[in-house]
């Protein structure tokens, strides 16, 4: 189809907004629109954040040279005529817009050469007034290029993110596409340094190791599933494989990417019980679905969708899930997950056997997102010093609690959450005494990430140092860890690191002066005794002398309680000595 | 199956299997002892499916047979016996073992024997064969440097090369390493490697009564399990897949200083340091001084702080034989190590501050220990 202006009817009909508002937004626009062109070679090349340059070359069908000022015009477009293929769109373009917002905001060039012609075009935007087209010589396909995106909008300028925020989004934009389009050749460059490649063989899993990288891959299973209107394809992850926000997982509805939050919480679902409260799984998921079932239409950057018959795709991607996780978890393991002697005690993490809290977790969580915004530094405050009184170890119940007696009643301790915070007010008080001994490693411990994840580490990494971590990058995206501090004196060493990685996505731009209590707070809850894992006795006491020692014993640096204490009133209530005389 | 044993051997046999018994498992028949007739001799088995240990006593065998009774009923129940002769019959029909001494009369409701996971039998014509004594003290010198923490499997291991006649064992917890090394009195076949659980090699140097010569070693085919087999005992274990540090490369290939000390003196300033020191992550320092002519004569000094506790600082006559240094150790990693140094001496290796630290025994070259500084300036 020929590229035309659309109706003012159908043009009113779609959904309107900005969608250029970043510079990962323009990437989506211009690789969407070389797949949509066919291509099986995309080349993306970003200078400085996308900020200075922006180059995306394919070698698809390309623009004919007399098409190119439409191609740049509002509302043009070659992939949408009637207002009825809105309920039907098999394009990732269709809004004819894209072009247009970009030539605005900043200097826009387009190369474009079809197939057979002798001779490419080229035609440049400059804020928005276009230059003449002339004939210049290039390879068949399209090449555009954006320089100094925002130039004209300083507001939109200040309002961009670290160069290495930006970077990393188009970095994570980039691979997931590469995903779904495993048989197109990628290649992305950032300041003239390739930072992720795929060679378009078709094998998803290829893609998933650079994503993921090799540890972290082997614990992904693939799916594959048939209904009617839906078919499923992609990889989920075991139960071994978690994560403490949903940020990883990924999905797809017909080739595009959606962040959809009923969808997402649809896929979290199907994993049930089977996974610690606060802990969320891994998932790419391609879901195809006959494009009259879903309305793609709905938000201006097309990543929202809706679909006609939502139960059923729900009610799909659980089936497919559950059925993928039952045909590689022998059932045993499955049902030991809920014992109490739970067999691998470093799977289970924080999880809660009392029904009750659980059910009071989930449903605060909006509270307990608040509560991590304003932080474990004001969060104290709210809790003023209330030290322990002084303690007697009863024991230890179920490898997961503590049961001491104080001059005032019972204890109930959580022996993780109260590990937590000892280990936290230590570290802290390391840090703010520029005292953080550590300890040397007999052999390094590699650690492999994602582009994305390295970028976040490296982020951090002098605040690890800080902490006590001596930690260095080894080229590409593998770390080195040479020492850890010694208050950490049990787990694995790559799980403080992978923990850093992971919570920096939750919360993306902590306040300076919080983020090395962030950071410590989320390593020391990874490196923390677990529930299921028995203590010695000497090891129960220990914990509770430093409990006692805490100015903040009665919560773990993310807010949750370290005890319940059962006063001798109540106790006495409770068994009718007292009150019901 | 009926059979007459001694009270007092039935409680030796079930003390050894006990260790095996899982309290808490899926499998009933896993916290259950599995009681068999085998060639005139009772035969006592239990297993966790990780590590299985069988003992075998004298016994008159009346009738033939065996059947599962609960662990640790049965060996509350024998621990209790009087001294005197036991006989024990199980009733096929109803799976019931009845235990008859002295005026006691029990009965105790099994599983049948049946359901008991096969153990692997040793191929005893292949087995290597190992000295206990200088077997168990070599387990003895590298098992407390093992890993006791299941987030990095391979680290729970003791790791075992047979290269010609000797057996050289290394232990690591990813931040000290014991190595202790043997001659064997027979050349093994072919050299090889394997990684033996710590906990495995640590309940056979506890059941290896020195009674016995020899415990011979020998790995079934292609099950990744080892047996070891004594006259009285066997022990099963799993072992453990995995990568195990390459330790060879971590030694320093020489020293700058070398500082020889009485072993025993040293080990009473770790404990005193220690004290005080575990309060602050075992973190101690040590001060080496080499000898100043005419001023001062060489020594060793160990400090620690704590800021509840209070400090310490113990003084160790020493002769230091290279260059000064202050350098801080994990004490505990020092003190577990020189419990097992037997020589009146023993000699602290070093470099700089960042470089690993080793211990050796004086005049004896089949120990060295090594382990990896704390960084306390930056
Ligand atoms: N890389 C490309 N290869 C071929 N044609 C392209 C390419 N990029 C844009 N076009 C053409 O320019 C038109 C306008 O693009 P755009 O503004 O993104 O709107 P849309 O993709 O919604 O149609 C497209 O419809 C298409 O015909
Ligand atoms: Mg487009």
């Amino acid at each position: 189809m020929r590229i035309h202006k659309l109706s003012d009817t159908i043009a009113s009909q779609i959904a309107a907004g900005e969608v250029v508002d970043r510079p990962v937004s323009v990437v989506k626009e211009l690789i969407e629109n070389a797949i949509d062109a066919g291509a099986d070679e995309i080349r993306t090349d970003i200078r400085l954040a996308g900020k200075e340059l922006i180059r995306v070359s394919d070698n698809g069908i390309g623009i004919p040279a007399d098409e190119l000022e439409l191609a740049v015009s509002r509302h043009a477009t070659s992939k949408l005529s009637r207002t009825d293929d809105l309920f039907d769109i098999k394009t990732l373009g269709f809004r004819g817009e894209a072009l247009a917002s970009i030539g605005s905001v900043s200097h826009l060039t387009i190369i474009s050469k079809l197939d057979g012609v002798d001779a490419g075009a080229r035609l440049s935007v400059d804020g928005g007034d276009n230059s003449t087209v002339s004939l210049v010589a290039a390879p068949t396909g399209t090449e555009i290029l954006v320089e100094d995106l925002f130039y004209n909008v300083p507001a939109r300028l200040k309002f961009l993110r670290k160069d290495i925020t930006e970077s990393r989004q188009i970095t994570g934009l980039i691979t997931r596409y590469a995903m779904a389009y495993p048989k197109i050749r990628w290649t992305l460059t950032q300041n003239n340094i390739v930072d992720f490649q795929s060679t378009g063989s078709g094998d998803r899993f290829e893609i998933l190791q650079t994503l993921f990288g090799t540890q972290e891959a082997k614990s992904l299973m693939p799916i594959s599933f048939k209904d009617r209107n839906l078919a499923i394809e992609g990889y989920i992850s075991d139960l071994t494989l978690t994560r403490s926000n949903r940020k990883d997982i990924t999905l797809f509805v017909n080739g595009r990417w959606v962040q959809d939050a009923s969808l997402t919480a649809a896929v979290i679902r199907a994993y049930n019980t089977m996974l610690m409260v606060g802990r969320y799984p891994v998932a790419v998921l391609f879901l195809e679905i006959p494009t009259h079932l879903v309305d793609v239409n709905v938000h201006p950057s097309k990543a929202e969708v809706r679909f006609r018959e939502q139960e059923d795709v729900f009610s799909g991607v659980q089936r497919a899930i559950r059925r993928g996780l039952l045909a590689y978890t022998p059932v045993p393991d499955l049902a030991s997950l809920n014992l109490w002697g739970r067999t691998k005690p470093s799977d289970v993490g924080d999880m809660r056997f009392d029904n009750h809290w659980q059910a009071m977790e989930t449903s605060t969580e909006t509270e307990q997102v608040q509560k991590r915004l304003a932080g474990p530094a004001s969060q104290q405050q709210t809790l003023p010093g209330t030290y322990l009184p002084l303690l007697r170890l009863v024991g230890q119940v179920a490898s997961t609690y503590l049961i001491a007696e104080g001059p005032d009643g019972l204890y109930l301790i959580d022996q993780h959450a109260a590990h937590e915070r000892v280990l936290f007010d230590q570290m802290m008080a390391q840090y703010h005494a520029s005292m953080t001994p550590s300890q040397q490693l007999v052999e390094p411990l590699t650690v492999d990430l994602s582009p994305e994840k390295a970028g976040t580490l490296e982020e951090n990494l002098e605040i690890l140092v800080g902490l006590g971590f001596d930690i260095e990058n080894f080229g590409a995206n593998t770390f080195l860890i040479r020492a850890i501090p010694t208050i950490i004196d049990r787990g694995d060493p790559r799980e403080a690191i992978l923990s850093v990685v992971e919570a920096f996505e939750e919360d993306e731009t902590p306040l300076l002066n919080e983020a090395q209590a962030r950071i410590a707070a989320r390593v020391c809850k990874r490196m923390a005794v677990k529930g299921g894992q028995s203590l010695s006795e000497a090891e129960q006491r220990n914990l509770l002398l430093n409990l006692e020692a805490s100015q903040s014993p009665r919560t773990c640096p993310h807010g949750r309680p370290t005890m319940i204490h059962l006063s001798a009133g109540l106790l006495e209530r409770q068994f009718g000595r007292r009150g019901a005389r | 199956m009926k059979v007459t044993v001694q009270q007092q051997q039935l409680a030796h046999g079930v003390n050894i299997v006990s260790r095996a018994v899982t309290s808490r498992s899926s499998l009933a028949v896993l916290s259950n002892i599995l009681l068999k007739t085998d060639n005139g001799r009772l035969r006592l088995s239990a297993t966790n499916l990780e590590l299985g240990i069988s003992a075998w006593i004298g016994a008159k065998v009346q009738e033939e047979g065996g059947l599962t009774v609960p662990g640790r009923t049965f060996v509350d129940m024998v621990s209790n016996l009087p001294n005197e002769e036991v006989t024990l019959t199980v009733d096929d029909r109803t799976q019931t073992l009845n235990v008859k001494c002295g005026t006691l009369n029990t009965d105790i409701k099994g599983i049948s024997a049946e359901e008991f996971p096969p153990m692997p039998s040793p191929d005893l014509d292949n087995a290597i064969a190992l000295n206990i004594e200088n077997f168990k003290e070599q387990i003895q010198q590298v098992v407390f440097a093992a890993s006791t923490d299941d987030s990095r499997p391979s680290l729970m291991g003791v790791h075992m090369t047979f290269d010609g006649n000797t057996l050289e064992m290394a232990a690591t917890d990813g931040y000290r390493i014991s190595i202790a090394k043997s001659e064997m009195a027979q050349k093994v076949p072919q050299n090889f490697e394997a990684l033996v659980p710590a906990r495995a090699l640590a309940e056979l140097s506890r059941i290896a009564v020195n009674g016995d010569e020899s415990v011979y070693m020998t790995f079934p085919q292609g099950r990744g399990q080892v047996i070891f087999h004594m006259n009285d005992a066997e022990l099963v274990s799993q072992l453990i897949e995995g990568s195990f540090p390459n330790y060879g490369a971590i030694i320093p290939p020489s020293f700058k200083t070398r500082t020889v000390l009485s072993t025993a003196q040293l080990l009473k300033a770790c404990k005193q340091t220690e004290i005080i020191a575990r309060e602050g992550s075992y973190i101690a320092k040590l001060d080496i001084q080499p000898e100043v002519d005419g001023e001062q004569s060489s020594l060793l000094e160990i400090s620690a702080r704590s800021e509840q506790t209070g400090s310490s600082e113990v003084m160790v006559d020493a002769s230091v034989d290279g260059v000064p240094l202050l350098i801080s150790f994990n004490i505990r990693y020092l003190r577990e190590a020189l419990e097992v140094i037997k020589t009146p001496t023993v000699s602290l290796e070093t470099n700089a501050v960042h470089t690993p630290g080793m211990l050796r025994p004086v005049g004896d070259d089949h120990f060295s220990h090594i382990i990896m500084p704390i960084n306390t300036a930056r």
